[in-house]
């Protein structure tokens, strides 16, 4: 049981504070509510974008990370289609020196045309690294557009077109920030050696005094219902060929969410998976196969996506994928598989929970799906998903009219 | 817009490390158990690692695969009833192999305490090494493998290795698709017989200990016998390569992967604290020259790093990076520029605190909870330390300056003895 309580200033900041002594350290996590999906589709890529800009300095601290290092800190960022989420952690005596730097960036950052410079440049190193001089680095930034017609998640994170980012402004950039970022758009979450009184004490003096931003309310085009399967296939000079298949499925609050999760763990929950003990270790059609969920808060997908054998047709590969998902339908004593899988949820979801940066960014993303409860009760969510539902979702999902698939095909000659 | 003071940082107290000593005993059969009381879960990590690792093999892929099949089939489990088993008890298994050491992690509730001493036993000391499953496994880890040679990052590092410790030590030499057809089950065995052995072990545990774990652990553990005695393996020589710069072809590439570094003193070494910290102000922290020069303020690369590394026989250190084509000559140039700096320009005190007062947080968050607790152990450990190396590198952070930074500059960064691998297109 996680023992946690809540707060919001005046400024409409929302703060969840979690104590445990055990540690002599404390995790701050700052989630801002704006992320990819929020973008101007000419303009994608500057959430992201803005992420690295947010250590350039701030009005009053001219560096971000020499203060934070001085006092013993670390921190890092991430960016997703839903939420850029800042996080830190600092020996507990120094808190403080982290309520000041957060705060700060908060109030107004310091737009510098050569940190915009700059940073344009490492987030076009960043694309180069991740998406272009990996194999198979590319297959993600096809999916998106062949799953989503409309809704903003038909783009990634980095940006749809390198173009965008080289074109951003500092005029783009501060309008991108007094539109999002403000204390009634974050959500900031406290753990570790931190009592309720003092987190209160400091979150008052610090993020108090900035004032409220007006926000627009969010209004993104909803995905129209996919009629028909959706085949892409794209050669490539990589080893293997390889497998991407995605279905839609609902937003991260609706019901089927846990059955889903429950689903993908049958399907590929370790070794002991259907995919695995059937494609790879039984038939050897692939050398390595996963599934699972996107888990945005719009409407989804779930993913399966594996490499081939050497000499494996790619239309048995699919076929056999799609017998396996059959398979779950079929079967009627799968009693004990559901057991263990939910076994083992129980058992990461503990196991996540030993590290208090977990719980911060936990309960700050649990905070902005409006249950901060869910820490304690995704166990039981988990627990209370029944056959009957499994079979549900099955049905309803795992249409071939609902479903996108990548063939990506390699050119290598067999060596 | 307040009068609150933004401009200069709260003030702040200088933490101090406090590490808590594991407790140890033996089992019947004499194999060392350590145990690290931490954390507030009703859970456990042990560990078993075994002096089992790549510098043991006679042949390449030996020791890794010897590892890898240990979770595929035993005496009285096959290899799926095994991942069954051990996915239905919730228990995470980490296998993995490194340089010098070998073994298993398991993180478990502690109500399965027994299942997974017993699935352990079965795992480490009981091993079928089946033919069928090996073949399915080499081929499927050819395939990886084959795809890892696709990334300039691993192209460079796998000939760093064999540039400074030589074609002919398992430090050093790369691994070619025919050695993916040369292992068979005899070899797996022979290899087990001589190194998973109870004279070649540890048990590491942290998480909440219960007064029945020592108990278990020799019931399950404590009654494993050698089949052969303390077999001593020759050892080969180490020698660098008289080449220092080596290019790795691979056309198409939008980036171009460095890997600078030469071998260097390891932990035993008293120098090595002070090398730590001289390694963290080039390359080994978001704030470091490296980083603040390369990344952050001439934008050629998303990140850059330096990090030192202790093996048994020997240690490196490594710069490593991945830029674009058209920045990998500058980005090398750089380097150089900063390692010089370091050899002739006395730190300022203000980075000086900065990197003291990073590298002793970093030292809280060694130790903080039962995982961090135990990984921190086990890199002692490895090297017949314990603690005090810990305490001895908290001091050097404190009370290093920068004279001393220019003389372990000029000592181990000789910029002659240092190999400079690049992998990507021409």
């Amino acid at each position: 049981m996680i023992n946690y309580k809540r707060f919001s200033l005046e400024n409409g900041l929302r703060v969840l504070i979690h104590e445990d002594k055990s540690t002599p350290l404390i995790a701050m996590n700052i989630l801002y509510d704006v992320g990819s999906r929020d973008e101007d589709p000419e303009m994608t890529g500057l959430a992201h974008l803005f992420e690295h800009l947010m250590f350039g300095g701030s009005l009053n601290i001219p560096d971000y990370d020499t203060p934070l290092q001085l006092v013993g800190g670390e921190n890092n960022a991430f960016t997703n289609n839903d939420i850029t989420n800042y996080y830190l952690t600092i020996p507990s005596e120094n808190i403080e020196t982290g309520f000041w730097l957060e705060s700060d960036r908060m109030a107004e950052l310091d737009f510098s045309q050569k940190n915009l410079e700059t940073q344009r440049n490492v987030v076009i190193e960043e694309f180069n690294q991740r998406y272009l001089n990996q194999p198979y680095g590319d297959a993600i930034l096809k999916l998106r557009p062949l799953a989503y017609k409309i809704h903003p998640y038909r783009w990634p994170t980095i940006g749809m077109d390198m173009a965008h980012i080289k074109n951003t402004d500092l005029e783009q950039v501060k309008k991108f920030f007094f539109s999002h970022y403000a204390p009634n758009n974050a959500i900031l979450a406290l753990t570790g050696n931190i009592g309720y009184d003092l987190a209160f004490k400091l979150s008052r003096k610090w993020f108090g005094p900035i004032e409220k931003r007006t926000i627009q309310p969010r209004n993104l085009p909803a995905e129209p219902e996919q009629k028909e399967a959706r085949i892409l296939t794209i050669e490539r000079d990589v080893p293997s060929t390889s497998i991407y298949k995605v279905w839609h499925i609902g937003p991260r609050n609706s019901k089927d969410f846990y059955t889903l999760d429950i689903i993908t763990d049958l399907l590929a929950g370790g070794e002991s998976g259907r995919l695995y003990t059937k494609l790879v270790r039984g038939k050897k059609l692939f050398s390595e196969i996963n599934a699972y969920l996107t888990a945005d808060i719009d409407p989804g997908l779930i993913i399966v996506q594996g490499k081939l054998m050497k000499g494996v047709d790619i239309q048995e590969a699919d076929k056999s994928i799609n017998e396996v998902i059959n398979g779950l339908l079929r079967e009627n004593e799968i009693k004990d598989e559901m057991e263990k899988v939910k076994n083992k949820f129980e058992s990461s979801t503990v196991f996540s929970n030993t590290s208090i940066l977990n719980k911060a960014a936990n309960l700050s993303f649990f905070e902005l799906l409006g249950d901060p409860g869910l820490i304690n009760n995704e166990v039981n969510a988990n627990r209370n998903v029944s056959h009957r539902m499994v079979i549900e979702s099955l049905e309803r999902y795992f249409n071939p009219t609902n479903c996108s698939t990548i063939n990506y095909i390699s050119t290598q000659k067999e060596r | 817009m307040n009068t609150l003071q933004r401009i200069q940082p709260p003030v702040f107290p200088v933490e101090k490390v406090v590490i808590p000593e594991a407790k140890s005993f033996k089992l019947n059969n004499g194999i060392p158990v350590y145990l690290i009381e931490a954390g507030t879960e009703d859970i456990m990590r042990l560990e078993f690692v075994f002096r089992a690792g790549q510098v043991k093999e006679y042949m390449p892929l030996l020791a890794s695969t010897c590892n890898m099949m240990l979770s595929e089939g035993s005496q009285n489990y096959s290899s799926e009833e095994l991942n069954r088993t051990l996915d239905y008890y919730g228990v995470f298994l980490n296998q993995s192999v490194e340089k010098d050491c070998a073994g298993i992690v398991l993180f478990f509730l502690n109500k399965h305490i027994e299942k997974v001493l017993e699935l352990s036993r079965e795992i480490l000391f009981r091993p079928a090494f089946p033919e069928t499953e090996l073949n399915s496994l080499m081929k499927k880890r050819l395939r990886w493998y084959m795809v890892n040679r696709e990334k300039v990052q691993n192209l460079a590092i796998d000939q760093f290795f064999e540039s400074l410790f030589g074609k002919n030590h398992p430090y050093g030499y790369q691994v070619h698709n025919q050695n993916f057809e040369n292992i068979t089950p005899s070899l797996l065995s022979d290899f087990h017989n001589k190194y998973y052995t109870p004279e070649n072990m540890a048990v590491i545990i942290s998480g909440k200990i219960h007064n029945k774990t020592a108990e278990l652990l020799n019931s399950y553990i404590g009654v494993i016998v050698s089949n052969e005695n303390n077999y001593k393996a020759s050892i080969n020589l180490i020698k660098g390569d008289k080449f220092k710069k080596v290019h790795v072809n691979k056309s198409g590439t939008v980036q171009n992967a460095i890997r600078i570094g030469s071998a260097t003193i390891n932990k035993r070494h008293s120098d090595y604290p002070g090398l730590k910290v001289l390694d963290s102000i080039l390359g080994g922290y978001f704030g470091s020259r490296l980083m603040k020069n390369i990344r952050e303020e001439k934008g050629y690369t998303y990140g850059i790093s330096s990090s030192i590394s202790s093996l048994d026989l020997t240690g490196y250190k490594v710069i490593s990076t991945e830029v674009g084509q058209k920045n990998c000559q500058k980005a090398i140039d750089e380097i150089y520029k900063e390692i010089k700096l370091l050899q002739n320009v006395p730190v300022k005190n203000a980075e000086m605190a900065v990197v003291r007062n990073y590298m002793s947080g970093e030292m809280v968050r060694m130790f903080d909870g039962p995982f961090a607790l135990a990984e921190s152990f086990r890199s002692t450990w490895e090297f017949g330390l314990d603690n005090s190396y810990f305490y001895r590198l908290a001091e050097k952070i404190k009370t290093i300056d920068p004279d001393e930074i220019i003389e372990l500059a000029r000592t181990y960064y000789k910029i002659d003895d240092l190999y400079e691998i690049t992998a990507g297109s021409e």
